[in-house]
C-alpha cells in the first residue's frame, strides 16, 4: 500500500507538470496535442545537459526551456489563419518524439546525474518503505506551482487577460489585448512546464534515457485537465490519482502478482476514456470549459 | 473626488475606404457636452465605421478629432480610451466564466500586475452608489439576461471613466421596456452633463423618444441631420432611404380560411443550457395563411425553428402537418412538404465550401434525376439542375460551380430560398428572412413568400421586425419568455400594443 | 475551375515539401554532412533502383490503408487518428481467425482472416464514432486513448493467452501457417497488400465522389447544422464513417499478419498508424491523393536504411523529415484562397 502511494507520488508528477502547463495553455482558449512530443524532447535535453554538465537543475531549465520553443512553434503555427491546432498538435507530437531520438542516440547508455530527494522515510527500518516515501524535490516545486498557478489565474492581471482570451476573443479583442501574443506565451509556458515534466522522467524516475520513456503520459495530460475542469488545484488531486492508476501495475508486480501486467499498462487509459465518457454530452459543450477551445466546442 | 464630465468632440472629415469601397467619405460630427446624438441609417450606411473610426479600430484615410479644441490622433483603442471615450457593442464584450466584479476591472488601463481585490471592491461599491442601475458584484455573467448584460456593459465603461458612450444598436437584444429603461436612464445622464451619448440606431423610435440630435448616413455620406425636434418621421426616412421611398408591398390574394396545415401542441423545447426556451406552446397555420410571430430575439424563437427543422429535438409536444404526426425525417419533410429558412442562412442551412449547385441539391440529390442506380449520383444533372434554379431565382454567381462562399449576403438567402421554394411547398417556416439585407433584396424575398403564401403554403414567420409583419402577416401572435401572450389580426393589429406585449411582465 | 483548384493544391503542397526538406537539410548539416548528399540518398533509397522501388511500394501499402482511417472520418468532419490501435486489433482478429479457419481452402480462409481483421479494425473505431455521436465524446482523445489500450490488449494476449512459446526472439502470437501467407505480386517483390490498398483508396474515391452516401457525408462534414436541415441521418453517417475507416486499418493490419509476419507481436507497432495520419493531411483527405502520397511517404520511410548505412543517420531521421513535412503543410494550409479571387455580388 505504501508502494502505491510512494509510487503513485513518482509517477504523478509528470503528470501534474503537464497538466498545469496544459491549463494555462487551454485556458487562453488553445489545445496542444503535441505535449508528448515536448515531454520526449524535455526528456532527452534535460538528459543530455545534465550528462554534459555534470548538474540535474540545468538539465532541468534546459528541458524548460526547449519545451517553451516548441510551444512557441506550436503557436506560431496555429495563429496561422485557417489552420487547425489540433493537427498541429499531432504534428509537433511527431516531430518531437522524432527529433528527440534522432538527437538523444549518443545518450541512451551513458548515466546522468539524478535529481535530489527528500528521505520521508527515515523513521522505518524497511527499505522498501523507506524508498517509497522519498518525495522528490519536482513534486514539491509541482505543488507550489498549482497554487500560484490557482493565485495568478485569480488575482492578477495577466491571469485575467488569458481567461479572457480563452472565454471571449471578442472582448479580449476589444480590451486592445493580442490574442495571438497572449495565446503564444501560455502555450510557451505550458510547453515549459511540459518540459521541465519530461526532464523529470529521465532524471529521476525511471531515471534513464530510452526511445520508450514516455507511455502517452503528455496526451493523457490533455484529458487530465478536462477531468479536473480545467482548475489548477484539481489538478494536483488528478494527477495523483493517474499517478496511482499507473504505480499499480509495478506495483503489484514487486509484490508478486506478475500477470495482467499489460492490463494493468492500460488502466490509466481506460480510466481516462471513462472519465472522458462519463463527462461529456451530446446536448452542450463541456462544462467549465474556456468557450474559445476548439475541442470542447 | 469629483466626477469627470464630457468634452466637447468634433470629428471633421472622416474618410475610410476598404479596397475599391468607400464606406465613409467626409462624414463630419460635433458632439457638445452632454449631447444625446443619434446616427441613423441602413445597413452598410456607414454608421459602424464612423464609430470605428473614432474609437481607432479602424485607421482613417481622412478626417480629424478634436477633443475640447485639441486634435488628438487616435492610433488605438488605448488612445480612445484615454479621451474618454467608450463603446458599447451589440455582441456583449463581457467574459462569461468571470464575475461581475472581475469583469469592470478587466478593462482598467491601469490594471495593477497584482490586483488588490480587497480595494477594488471598495472603489466598485463606492461607484456603483452613484449610478441608477443595481448590480450583484459576485454574479456570474454567463447566468446573466440579455438586459442585465448590456446593463453591466454600460456600466463597465462609465466605471473606467469613459465618458462619451458610443452604443451600437445597443436595444436589439432589449425588449421595448429594457430599451426604454436603459436609453431613458442614460438620457437623464446626459441632460445633466455627466455623459456625452452617441446612439446607433435604424429605429425611429429611439431617435424620436431619446435623441435630441440626429445625423443621417447612407451609402458613407452624411446626408443630413439636426434638431430632432425640428425633424418629421417623413424626413428621416426620405434622408434614409434617398428617393426611391419605401418598396411597395407585396400582393395579397384573397383566400378563404382553411384547416390547419401546420399545427403545434404543446410544444416544449429546451435551449443549449437545458433551460426550458419554448414553454407548452400551441399554434394552427392554415393553408394560405401567414402567422407572424413577433417578438425580440432570445425568447425562443431560434430554438422553435430549430425543432421545427430538426436541429434540436424537443421535449415533449406534438408537430402536426395536414393532421399528421410529424417529425423531420428526411422522407416525411419530403412527402409532407415542410420547408425551413433559418435565420443566419449561411450558418445554419448551407455548406460554405461546396458550390451553389451542390447547396441547392441538398434536398434532392437522392433523387431522380440526380440519383442514379445502384446509388449513383450525377454530377452532371446536379450541375443541370443548378443551373436552371440559379436561372429562375436570379441568384448572382460565377455558375453553378461557383463556391458558396464566393456569394453575398443576399445571394446565399436566394439560393436557399430557391432550394426551399422550389418544391412547392405545403408548410413553410421562416425566421428573420432579410435580416442584413439591402431594400431591393429584401422586397423581392418578401414577394417570394408571398407568393408562396399565395399557392396555398401555410408560412410561419418568425421577425424582430414589425414592419415586417405588419406588411406580410394575415395575423400576429408574440412570443413572449417561451409563450405566445397575444394574438391579434392583420386588420385590428396596432404596432404599439404589440410592442407592449413583447414585454409583458408578469 | 477544377482545375485551377489542383493546381493550387499541387503548388501549396510542393512548397510545403520543399521548406520540410530545407529545414531537414539544416539538421543533418549540424551532423557535418552535405545536405545534397542526403537529398540524393532520400531519392536513391527511395526511388533509385528497382530494389529500393519495391521496398517504397512495400511501406506504402499499410499507409495507404491507415491513411484512410483518417481520411473518411475526416469527410464527415471528424479527426480520429485511432489507425494504428484499428491496425494492431485487426492483426490480432486476424491471427483469431486464421488458427480457427485452417480446415479451409487457402484463398477462403485468407479472405475471411482479411474480413475479420476489417471488421475488428471498424468495430474498434466505430467505437469512437459512437461515443462522439450519442456522448459527445471528442473523438481525437478518444481513438487516441484507443490506441494506446489496443496495444497493451495486443501486448497481453500476445504474451500470455495467445502466445506461441516456440517464438524465442520477443513474445508473438500462435503462427497463421505458410499455407495462408498470401505471396508476392509475380515478377515483384512486392506483397499483394498493395493491391488492396489501391483498391480500397479508388473504391473510397469513388464512393465519396460518386454516390449518394458519399455526398451525404460531405455534407455532414461540411455544416452538420445544414446535414440536420435537410433531415440526414448523422448518426448512421458518422457511424459508417469511422467503421470504414477503422475497417481499412483493420485491414492494413490483416495484410501485415497474412503477408508480412504471419503472426501478431509489438511488430505490429511500427507507426504505421501515425504515418497514415500525416498522408491524409498531406493528401487534404483525398483518396486518390492518398495513392501518392503514401507512395512519397513510403520512400522517405524506405530510404531510412540507406541513410543509415551511409551517413550513420538514427532511423529516427525520417522520423524527423515527415514530423517537418507535416507542420510544413499545417503551415501551408493558411496560403489556400490567397490567390483564389471571389466572385463579385
Amino acid at each position: 500500500m505504501i508502494a502505491v502511494v510512494g509510487g503513485a507520488i513518482r509517477v504523478s508528477t509528470p503528470y501534474l507538470y503537464v497538466s498545469l502547463g496544459e491549463t494555462l495553455t487551454e485556458k487562453s482558449g488553445r489545445v496542444n496535442l503535441g505535449l508528448e512530443g515536448t515531454l520526449v524532447m524535455g526528456a532527452m535535453s534535460g538528459y543530455a545537459i545534465a550528462y554534459l554538465t555534470g548538474s540535474p537543475w540545468l538539465g532541468v531549465l534546459v528541458a524548460g526551456a526547449i519545451g517553451a520553443g516548441f510551444g512557441l512553434l506550436h503557436a506560431v503555427v496555429c495563429s496561422l489563419p485557417r489552420v487547425n491546432d489540433i493537427a498541429v498538435g499531432i504534428a509537433l507530437f511527431l516531430f518531437g518524439t522524432g527529433l528527440a531520438f534522432f538527437l538523444g542516440k549518443p545518450y541512451i547508455q551513458p548515466s546522468a546525474p539524478r535529481l535530489p530527494h527528500l528521505a520521508l522515510g527515515w523513521w522505518s527500518s524497511s527499505p522498501q518503505i523507506r524508498v517509497a516515501l522519498e518525495i522528490n524535490a519536482l513534486f514539491v516545486a509541482g505543488i507550489v506551482l498549482a497554487l500560484a498557478l490557482r493565485f495568478i489565474l485569480a488575482s492578477t492581471r495577466w491571469g485575467l487577460v488569458v481567461r479572457t482570451v480563452g472565454d471571449n476573443a471578442d472582448a479580449a479583442r476589444a480590451l486592445g489585448y493580442s490574442l495571438r501574443g497572449v495565446r503564444t506565451l501560455a502555450t510557451m509556458a505550458g510547453g515549459f512546464l511540459a518540459g521541465v515534466g519530461g526532464s523529470f522522467l529521465s532524471l529521476y524516475y525511471p531515471g534513464t534515457w530510452n526511445e520508450g520513456l514516455s507511455s502517452g503520459q503528455g496526451l493523457m495530460a490533455i484529458a487530465l485537465v478536462i477531468f479536473a475542469r480545467w482548475n489548477p488545484i484539481h489538478c494536483f488531486w488528478v494527477s495523483l490519482l493517474f499517478g496511482a492508476a499507473t504505480a499499480l501495475g509495478p506495483a503489484l508486480q514487486s509484490i508478486g502478482y506478475t500477470s495482467n501486467y499489460y492490463l494493468f499498462n492500460a488502466a490509466p487509459y481506460v480510466l481516462t476514456l471513462g472519465l472522458l465518457v462519463w463527462s461529456s454530452s451530446p446536448r452542450h459543450a463541456l462544462l467549465g470549459a474556456p468557450s474559445e477551445l476548439t475541442i470542447s466546442k | 473626488m469629483s466626477e469627470p464630465t464630457p468634452p466637447l468632440v468634433d470629428v471633421r472629415g472622416m474618410t475610410k475606404r476598404f479596397g475599391a469601397l468607400t464606406a465613409l467619405d467626409d462624414v463630419s460630427l460635433r458632439l457638445a457636452p452632454g449631447a444625446f446624438h443619434a446616427i441613423l441609417g441602413e445597413n452598410g450606411a456607414g454608421k459602424s465605421t464612423l464609430v470605428k473610426c473614432m474609437m481607432g479600430y479602424h485607421r482613417p484615410d481622412a478626417g480629424h478629432v478634436l477633443v475640447d479644441g485639441q486634435e488628438h490622433h487616435v492610433a488605438g483603442p488605448r488612445d480612445a480610451h484615454r479621451l474618454g471615450f467608450g463603446m458599447v457593442y451589440q455582441h456583449f464584450t463581457l467574459v462569461p466564466s468571470m464575475t461581475v466584479a472581475e469583469n469592470l476591472v478587466l478593462g482598467k488601463d491601469d490594471l495593477p500586475a497584482v490586483i488588490r481585490w480587497d480595494v477594488e471592491r471598495e472603489s466598485m461599491k463606492a461607484f456603483l452608489s452613484r449610478m441608477p442601475f443595481r448590480v450583484d458584484l459576485d454574479r456570474t455573467v454567463g447566468a446573466l439576461a440579455a438586459g442585465e448584460k448590456q446593463k453591466i456593459e454600460i456600466l463597465k465603461q462609465l466605471f473606467l471613466g469613459r465618458r462619451v458612450l458610443i452604443l451600437d444598436e445597443p436595444t436589439s437584444v432589449l425588449t421595448p421596456d429594457e430599451a426604454d429603461q436603459v436609453l431613458g436612464v442614460l438620457g437623464e445622464m446626459s441632460r445633466d452633463g455627466r455623459v456625452t451619448v452617441v446612439l446607433i440606431t435604424h429605429k425611429f423610435r429611439e431617435v424620436e423618444a431619446f435623441a435630441r440630435e440626429v445625423t443621417v448616413l447612407r451609402a458613407g455620406r452624411r446626408i443630413g441631420g439636426g434638431a430632432v425636434t425640428d425633424l418629421t418621421r417623413a424626413d428621416l426616412v426620405a434622408m434614409m432611404i434617398g428617393a426611391a421611398g419605401l418598396p411597395e408591398p407585396a400582393p395579397r390574394a384573397a383566400l378563404a380560411p382553411s384547416p390547419a396545415m401546420l399545427g403545434l401542441e404543446g410544444l416544449t423545447v429546451l435551449d443549449d443550457r437545458g433551460l426550458t426556451a419554448v414553454r407548452e406552446v400551441s399554434l394552427a397555420v392554415g393553408a394560405g395563411e401567414i402567422l407572424g410571430v413577433a417578438g425580440v430575439s432570445g425568447n425562443g424563437q431560434r430554438e422553435l425553428v430549430e425543432a421545427l427543422a430538426g436541429q434540436r429535438r424537443p421535449e415533449s409536444g406534438i408537430v402536426r402537418v395536414a393532421g399528421a404526426a410529424y417529425r423531420p425525417t428526411r422522407g416525411q419533410i419530403r412527402r409532407r412538404g415542410v420547408f425551413v429558412l433559418p435565420e443566419e442562412p449561411s450558418r445554419n442551412a448551407c455548406v460554405r465550401q461546396m458550390t451553389v449547385a451542390e447547396n441547392l441539391a441538398l434536398r434532392s440529390f437522392d433523387r431522380p434525376p440526380i440519383a442514379l442506380a445502384g446509388g449513383f449520383l450525377s454530377r452532371q444533372q446536379l450541375r443541370a439542375q443548378g443551373r436552371e434554379l440559379i436561372e429562375r431565382f436570379k441568384i448572382r454567381a460565377a455558375g453553378p460551380d461557383a463556391r458558396l462562399d464566393t456569394l453575398s449576403g443576399g445571394n446565399v438567402q436566394r439560393t436557399v430560398l430557391a432550394r426551399e421554394l422550389s418544391e412547392s411547398p405545403k408548410v413553410l417556416v421562416a425566421q428573420n428572412p432579410c435580416a442584413g439585407l439591402d431594400v431591393a433584396a429584401t422586397a423581392e424575398i418578401r414577394g417570394r413568400i408571398m407568393a408562396a403564401r399565395n399557392a396555398g403554403a401555410a408560412v410561419l414567420l418568425l421577425s424582430e421586425d414589425l414592419d415586417e409583419l405588419m406588411e406580410l402577416a394575415d395575423r400576429i401572435v408574440v412570443m413572449f419568455e417561451g409563450r405566445l401572450v397575444y394574438e391579434t389580426a392583420r386588420a385590428a393589429a396596432d404596432p404599439h400594443v404589440i410592442g407592449h406585449s413583447m414585454a409583458s411582465h408578469l | 475551375m477544377r482545375g485551377a483548384a489542383w493546381a493550387e493544391t499541387a503548388a501549396i503542397s510542393a512548397a510545403a515539401l520543399l521548406a520540410a526538406l530545407g529545414v531537414f537539410g539544416g539538421f543533418v548539416a549540424l551532423r557535418g554532412l552535405n545536405p545534397l548528399d542526403v537529398y540524393a540518398a532520400l531519392v536513391a533509397g527511395g526511388f533509385g533502383s528497382w530494389f529500393s522501388l519495391e521496398e517504397t511500394l512495400t511501406q506504402a501499402a499499410p499507409i495507404m490503408l491507415t491513411a484512410l482511417c483518417t481520411a473518411l472520418p475526416a469527410r464527415a468532419g471528424l479527426l480520429v487518428i485511432g489507425g494504428e490501435g484499428a491496425l494492431v486489433v485487426g492483426g490480432v482478429a486476424t491471427v483469431l481467425a486464421g488458427v480457427n479457419l485452417g480446415g479451409l481452402p487457402p484463398p477462403l480462409a485468407v479472405a475471411l482472416m482479411c474480413l475479420a481483421g476489417a471488421l475488428g479494425g471498424g468495430l474498434w473505431v466505430g467505437v469512437a464514432g459512437a461515443l462522439r455521436h450519442w456522448r459527445g465524446v471528442n473523438e481525437t482523445i478518444a481513438t487516441l486513448l484507443l490506441n494506446y489500450i489496443a496495444i497493451a490488449v495486443m501486448n497481453h494476449l500476445v504474451a500470455g493467452p495467445i502466445r506461441d512459446f516456440g517464438q524465442v526472439l520477443k513474445p508473438a502470437s500462435w503462427a497463421i501457417g505458410e499455407r495462408l501467407m498470401i505471396g508476392t505480386i509475380p515478377a515483384t517483390g512486392i506483397h499483394w497488400g498493395l493491391v488492396f490498398g489501391v483498391v480500397a483508396c479508388v473504391v473510397t474515391w469513388v464512393l465519396m465522389r460518386h454516390t449518394i452516401v458519399g455526398f451525404a457525408v460531405d455534407v455532414v462534414g461540411g455544416n452538420v447544422r445544414a446535414a440536420q436541415m435537410v433531415g440526414l441521418p448523422i448518426g448512421a453517417i458518422v457511424l459508417a464513417t469511422t467503421v470504414l475507416g477503422g475497417a481499412a486499418a483493420g485491414l492494413a493490419g490483416a495484410i501485415e499478419v497474412v503477408a508480412v509476419h504471419g503472426f501478431a507481436s509489438s511488430s505490429l507497432v511500427v507507426g504505421y498508424g501515425y504515418a497514415g495520419i500525416l498522408v491524409a493531411f498531406l493528401a487534404r483527405q483525398n483518396p486518390l491523393a492518398v495513392i501518392a502520397v503514401a507512395v512519397l511517404l513510403g520512400g522517405i520511410t524506405a530510404s531510412g536504411g540507406l541513410l543509415q548505412r551511409r551517413f550513420g543517420l538514427p532511423d529516427a531521421a525520417t522520423l524527423v523529415l515527415e514530423g517537418l513535412l507535416f507542420i510544413a503543410l499545417l503551415a501551408a494550409n493558411t496560403l489556400y484562397g490567397r490567390f483564389r479571387r471571389s466572385s463579385g455580388d
